[in-house]
């Protein structure tokens, strides 16, 4: 019962879900058969890439004649290949160390806050995630023109961090909404000054969400192509940019390759979430008295 | 995809916080200070920095260049052929992209919300997994398979008589091939949370009247879902028209996009001015869909218990 009130409070807005529907279990094998060709074209790119990177040959094939590591072996000898995906690394390092400080903070700042703007506030938070690439890529390449030169990279991580900030943003204000608005009361009542709440409070809950956040941004940021395009220079080349130069010119095997690692993170992503959302998110690290709070 | 932003005034990023963090301080002077620090609005300032550098001023940028020289910048862009011709593929393209995303999107979130917890996870992580792939694998994938001795037409050479290739890559098909499987995931969320919300003892309150299951699902379940189906739309309608990776990996020459040709402004012809007035223009239309898509409303009208 405590539990249930709990979850009541703290997700308004999904009471619905699970527990009302126990009476469809086998699900409905007419839409499931109706699915099977949608499904089919959703995984299939997904589904062949490694093997286009396991062919033999030169150039991409069907069907491939397997197996051979090859094009793996081209792409780790390629000094150009393995420097983008440095850079790539870096640049998504620099962005998400920038978009957990900043998303994690304003999530925090707004957590228990009722005021008229609000919505406002966390629309504009969450914008850039419609206004499209080029624009910002174009106005991002305006910018950094007419600023002292800092490192081709650098400029590709800050014009990423505005990028992926609302997605930290929102799996942090997702792991807050576990958490009682309450507890900072209570906390403050107890005498904790702002630096005590903010880490004997925040800090526990905003864990798991900083977590899932950076690597969704990761994820962004590692396979973005076009702002990375409008600030490159022969020495900043992103993995995805040089991918993507060289797909227009043919489709090789080490393209695949290098997809496969994309591929890769994309699949950690997706096991992150899951493993995040089996938790939860942040409601697991409180003491269970604390959870049943009204 | 929670929900999306306004495309208001940007230049509010910075006024709007720093007025917020003052606010609650106006009626006690002596403890501003610490009221400020106690109300954890503070906290707001590193976004604000990070947006007010690198977003606002940026997009401040683009406007100013886009009016050098006055309003000429967006005549010339205005009235060149070049861009009607672009904005019909771009709207042509994205229309189709989005009724036939919102049509298996409501199919796959009819499915998701039909079956039982496990199949749901598993059908979950079979829409979840291609979300997370990027553009590029996803667009380099197609390519491979739609290109001439690709998987799709060695297929078709084992199965039919046909000895030629058919031409799939680098056309308008391929394009929607593309940008449909791209954008499927987000025409499916909207329609399943909206299905979600639906009470279940409307449908049972119509079997029990003596409907059957097609009327059911046409004449009670359908318009619940409708809300959820304009917010789909809408918002696949926003991420098609910003595609700028698939018409260039998947199209033609002919099936250039808007945000190729901010490309082509600024790469091709060096004309940053055109290239910004054109931004702007790109931004005001999307500001009017992402407000159209805040007024869908997000849950069946009947269907929130």
């Amino acid at each position: 019962m405590a539990r249930f009130k709990r979850r009541r409070y703290s997700r308004p807005s999904a009471p619905v879900s699970s527990a009302r529907r126990p009476f469809r279990l086998p699900g409905n094998p007419l839409l499931l058969l109706a699915c099977l060709p949608v499904l089919i074209y959703l995984l299939l790119p997904t589904l062949i890439i490694v093997p286009m990177a396991l062919t033999k040959g030169q150039l991409i094939q069907f069907p491939p004649i397997w197996i051979s590591v090859h094009s793996f072996a081209d792409y780790f000898d390629d000094r150009q290949w393995i420097d983008s995906t440095i850079i790539s690394l870096k640049v998504a390092a620099l962005a998400v160390c920038i978009a957990c400080v900043a998303g994690s903070a304003a999530a925090i700042g707004l957590h228990g806050k009722q005021f008229p703007g609000k919505a406002v506030v966390i629309g504009i938070i969450l914008t850039p995630m419609v206004i499209p690439f080029v624009v910002l890529g174009l106005g991002d390449y305006l910018f950094f023109v007419h600023m002292p030169f800092i490192g081709r990279w650098v400029e590709i991580g800050l014009a990423h961090s505005v990028l992926v900030t609302p997605y930290v943003f929102i799996t942090v204000q997702a792991a807050l909404s576990g958490l009682n608005p309450l507890l900072v009361r209570s906390a403050r009542s107890l005498g904790a000054g702002n630096a005590s709440v903010l880490y004997h409070v925040y800090w526990p809950a905003i864990r798991p969400g900083i977590v899932a956040g950076a690597i969704f941004a990761f994820a962004v940021s590692f396979d973005e192509v076009v702002i990375a395009l409008f600030l490159q220079s022969p020495n900043a080349t992103t993995l995805p940019v040089r991918m993507f130069t060289s797909i227009e010119y043919e489709l090789t095997p080490k393209i695949a390759a290098a997809a496969s690692l994309l591929l890769c993170f994309a699949t950690l992503a997706l096991l992150a979430q899951a493993f995040l959302t089996h938790r939860k998110l942040s409601q697991r690290r409180l003491p269970k008295a604390v959870q049943s709070l009204p | 995809m929670a929900k999306l932003g306004f495309l208001c005034d940007r230049s509010g990023d910075d006024a709007g916080p720093a007025a917020k963090r003052t606010a609650p301080d106006a009626s006690r002077p002596p403890l501003a200070g610490r009221r400020v620090l106690r109300s954890r609005l503070w906290l707001l300032l590193p976004i604000g920095i990070v947006y007010g550098a690198l977003a606002v001023v940026p997009l401040v940028l683009i406007v100013r260049f886009s009016l050098v020289g006055g309003l000429t910048q967006y005549r010339e862009v205005l009235s060149s052929p070049l861009l009607a011709h672009i904005v019909e593929n771009t709207v042509v393209i994205s229309i189709t992209t989005t009724v036939i995303a919102v049509l298996l999107g409501y199919l796959l979130a009819a499915a998701l919300w039909r079956s039982g917890p496990r199949m749901r996870v598993l059908l979950l992580i079979l829409v979840l997994l291609p979300f997370w792939t990027g553009v590029l694998v996803k667009n380099f994938a197609w390519a491979a398979l739609l290109q001439d001795n690709g998987a799709i037409n060695e297929l078709l050479r084992i199965i039919g008589p046909s000895h030629e290739a058919l031409p799939l890559l680098h056309n308008r098909l391929a394009v929607i091939i593309g940008m449909v499987h791209y954008v499927l995931p987000y025409a499916v969320f909207p329609i399943y949370t909206v299905m979600l919300s639906i009470d279940d003892r409307l449908e049972r309150a119509a079997k029990s009247l003596g409907a059957s299951a097609f009327s059911v699902a046409w004449l009670v379940i359908m318009p619940l879902t409708l809300p959820g189906v304009y917010a789909a739309g809408l918002l696949v309608f926003i991420i098609s028209t910003g595609f700028f990776i698939t018409p260039v990996i998947l199209g033609g020459p002919s099936d250039m996009m808007v945000a190729n040709l901010v490309d082509f402004y600024a790469h091709q012809l060096v004309d940053f001015n055109r290239a910004a007035a054109l931004a702007v223009l790109i931004v005001m239309v999307i500001s009017v869909l992402v407000f159209a898509y805040q007024r869908t409303p997000k849950e069946g009208q009947y269907g929130a218990v």
